[in-house]
């Protein structure tokens, strides 16, 4: 069984009127239990449109996705998935452990089996002495980190990110890599993550999906071959850049020319 | 598309206005409601076309108390707002008093200024409507001259600017913003302090003597018809003050 | 404790205004007309004399004596009471356009149809002297009669401050039931949150911040109201009536409407009181820079 399934899934956004944005176009892709599958691409290549396809956040216009051999909105109401996004998103009017007990509480949980998954969260996340604290008393790293919490507070089996560290300065950054493998490996949650970023999808991920714009499709997918086990090391290793050049190449020539990038970031910032 | 929204936008409040004066039409004959409780808008609208030329008398009245202190007000609110903008201390001074003033029915002050006039002079209401319009004023524009982006004064120090360049370049643009929207919320203030002026006795000749008096004869749908008269006036004032607003910022984006 | 330090100065700046306000009066009496001063043959200068302008220790003084020759009733106690009546009136109409303005901003946060047909009239409601309506409302008192409920005039009162109160509170909830940012309204939405559950936990908690102040305008609005009904209409008990009637004797007794001028002053300021109490109980746990 696979976590992710989309089958020749498209997207377009004002269908038949002047401002038509092909924003995906007949996109597959196989996402298997455990993997860890980044999203990469310049702006407006869909990656973001096509995280909020598998979310059940934008309804497809062509085509078909499955979470766990669901459909996606049944695996919406199942609470099959945690997203997390690039601002953190918490409530400044709750406490850290209130937050994280959101989603809990929607799903009707009683209020001691709440707390007591938000402080075994916090214990993942290594900040079991901040719950009674407010999320703008912490800083961006931290908040991002309560974030990565609550979307798993849930134990749901795949965890989906858009841009999570995009905010964040970059010692921070990879700081939150580090964390971002240990939790999942430790929790064996399946990933599809947005980014930007080069190296942060080569550190982080089992396969690049390598995306380019219009119309919005995947345009490669690089296997990485560091192995399981990652570190710091990771990051001063041969092959760590020998796939940072595989991916570089890969998005080579995706790079839409300045003015269209600039007519669908429109779109991107919908 | 853009045509389409502006459309809806008409006429969907049109539509809802229209089925409000219905209701209220259709519930005034229904339940027969007493004219002391509401009146027809049929009625209204009679009265109104009826008695044009005295609601216009009485409108001009009231209208003229309004701008007076309309002008006056926004003329010393912005020089006093310059002093404020310069003086620190003074703007420190003034502004918890003008806040504090914003929480209390100042209008009330009329009874104390028609002591101070003769009770047939018409400026106690137009010092009414100064003060208020001053204080509305004075508190916005003070804070478009104070509130700069620190950037923009950094900019400018670094060009060795002085401080009324500044001002011109920087101060200034940036509150003008905030006096229309000073503007906007003092026009029909003027307007509706003018008239709760009049409840204050003295002459007798603007809208709100004439809605009083018609209301104590029972001549309910004529009252009506100088509420109408009063609304008809807010609304002049208040898109004036708009029309100004576009006119003076028609080339920013917003 | 930086806090405690600037909420002094704020204070004592604040008794240094009011203390200057006192001392331009004073000096005014000094130097000002005694009949008034005339420029091009228009009246602007206001008397300086003691029954136009009195002293404000006479003003003070006032207060400890009896409201009416002879009458063993001092006229703090009138004033006190006067402003208790108003106060009340002010409370209902508070709670009133409360619970209208946050019902109509939800309806209009709910069904799109009815933001975009009834904004435009609150909008309009506002710049139209709805005040002029006081008389009209106040002269149902006593004569409407629905089923064996008989329409009270006090209660016109209060639903003229019901009329000022519940258009601010209702632009500032819609504002701020809005405010949510898209990405939160995502999150819930990847939840499978039902549309109540965003609204209680998270579209109103967002909007508390745009409700507070709202609250403060809805609050003076409703004394505005009140007074307005009261002194249009001579409303009995309340502190406008007292005002009306002692303006009225102002050339026998000029100090006496200013004793009622400042308990309306003070009514204001205790409703603006209570919202701002309730800012302090609802914001004690947000980023305190945005509370500026």
């Amino acid at each position: 069984m696979s976590a992710v399934e989309v089958i020749g899934a498209s997207k377009i956004f004002n269908q038949g009127k002047t401002q038509q944005v092909d924003a995906l176009v007949d996109v597959n892709l196989t996402v298997d239990q455990g993997e860890f599958v980044s999203l990469i691409g310049p702006s407006g290549c869909g990656k973001s449109t096509l995280l909020r396809l598998i979310a059940n956040l934008l309804e497809p216009t062509g085509g078909s996705l499955m979470v766990n051999n669901k459909t996606v909105s049944q695996a919406r109401l199942d609470q099959d998935y945690g997203m997390a996004f690039q601002q953190a998103g918490l409530f400044d009017w709750r406490t850290v452990s209130k937050n994280i007990e959101l989603p809990l509480e929607l799903k009707g949980w009683d209020k001691e089996k709440r707390s007591a998954r938000a402080a075994e969260m916090l214990e993942l996340v290594k900040l079991p002495e901040f719950a009674d604290l407010y999320p703008w008393q912490l800083s961006g790293g931290m908040q991002q980190r309560i974030a990565i919490a609550r979307a798993l507070a849930a134990h749901p089996p795949l965890l989906l990110m858009d841009e999570p560290f995009g905010a964040l300065d970059e010692m921070t950054r990879e700081y939150m890599q580090g964390e971002l493998l240990r939790i999942c490996g430790e929790t064996a949650t399946t990933v599809v993550f947005v980014t930007h970023s080069i190296p942060e999808a080569v550190y982080l991920s089992n396969r690049v999906v390598v995306m380019s714009p219009r119309p919005g499709r995947i345009t490669s997918v690089i296997d990485v071959d560091l192995g399981a086990k990652r570190n710091e090391d990771t990051r001063a290793a041969d092959g760590f850049f020998r796939n940072i050049t595989a991916v570089r190449e890969a998005l080579r020539g995706t790079q839409a020319d300045h003015a269209s990038a600039n007519a669908i970031r429109g779109l991107e910032d919908r | 598309m853009k045509i389409l929204t502006r459309i809806k936008n008409i006429l969907v409040p049109l539509s809802f206005g229209v089925v409000f004066l219905l209701l209220w039409e259709g519930a005034v004959r229904v339940f027969d409601l007493k004219p002391y409780f509401l009146a027809a808008p049929s009625k209204i609208f009679e009265q109104f076309t009826k008695n044009t030329s005295r609601i216009w008398d009485a409108t001009s009245v009231s209208g003229t108390n309004a701008l007076v202190g309309l002008i006056i007000g926004t003329i010393l609110g912005i020089a006093m707002s310059f002093v404020l903008s310069r003086f620190s201390f003074l703007n420190q001074l003034i502004t918890p008093l003008a806040i504090s003033l914003n929480a209390i029915p100042i209008f009330v002050l009329v009874a104390v200024l028609n002591n101070m006039y003769s009770i047939t002079s018409e400026i106690p209401r137009r010092f009414m409507v100064t003060l208020v319009v001053y204080f509305i004023v004075l508190v916005n524009v003070a804070k478009g001259l104070t509130q700069v982006r620190s950037t923009h004064v950094e900019l400018m120090h670094s060009y060795a600017a002085s401080d009324i360049e500044i001002l011109r370049k920087v101060r200034v643009p940036n509150a003008v913003p905030y006096l229309f929207t000073a503007l906007k919320v003092a026009a029909p203030a003027s307007v509706i302090t003018a008239f709760v002026s009049e409840y204050f006795g003295g002459l007798q000749n603007g809208l709100g003597s004439r809605i009083t008096s018609n209301i104590a004869n029972s001549k309910n749908a004529a009252a009506w018809a100088y509420v109408l008269g009063a609304c008809l006036l807010g609304l002049a004032f208040y898109t004036v003050s708009i029309i100004l607003e576009k006119i003076t910022r028609k080339g920013e984006t917003k | 404790m930086k806090f405690a330090r600037r909420a002094a100065y704020r204070t004592a700046m604040f008794v240094v205004s009011i203390f200057s306000v006192v001392a331009i009066w004073e000096l005014y009496k000094i130097i000002g007309p005694q009949d008034g001063g005339k420029f091009f043959g228009v009246s602007v200068l206001p008397r300086a004399n003691n029954t136009a302008m009195p002293h404000i220790s006479t003003m003070l003084s006032r207060y400890s004596r009896p409201e009416v020759r002879g009458s063993d009733k001092k006229i703090w106690v009138v004033v006190l009471s006067g402003a208790w009546f108003s106060l009340r009136l002010s409370l209902v109409g508070f709670f009133l356009g409360t619970t209208i303005g946050v019902g109509l901003a939800i309806l209009m946060a709910r069904f799109k149809i009815v933001q975009r047909g009834l904004l435009p009239y609150l909008v309009m409601s506002q710049t139209v002297p709805l005040i002029a309506l006081a008389p009209l409302v106040v002269s149902w008192g006593g004569k409407l009669e629905i089923g064996s409920f008989v329409w009270p005039r006090w209660l016109s009162a209060s639903i003229l401050g019901t009329f000022l109160a519940f258009f601010p509170i209702a632009v500032g909830t819609l504002r701020g039931l809005s405010s949510a940012p898209a990405a939160a309204v995502e999150l819930m939405e990847s939840y499978a949150a039902s549309w109540k559950q965003t609204l209680f936990k998270l579209r109103f908690p967002a909007a508390v911040p745009f409700m507070v102040p709202a609250f403060k305008l809805g609050a003076s609005g409703a004394v505005v109201g009140v007074v307005v009904a009261e002194i249009s209409t001579g409303l009995k008990g309340g502190i406008g009536r007292l005002i009306i009637e002692y303006a009225r004797e102002a050339t026998g007794d000029p100090a006496k409407v200013f004793t009622a001028v400042f308990g309306a002053a003070a009514l204001g300021l205790i409703m603006a009181g209570f919202v701002a109490i309730s800012d302090v109980f609802f914001m004690r746990n947000r980023p305190k820079e945005s509370s500026i």
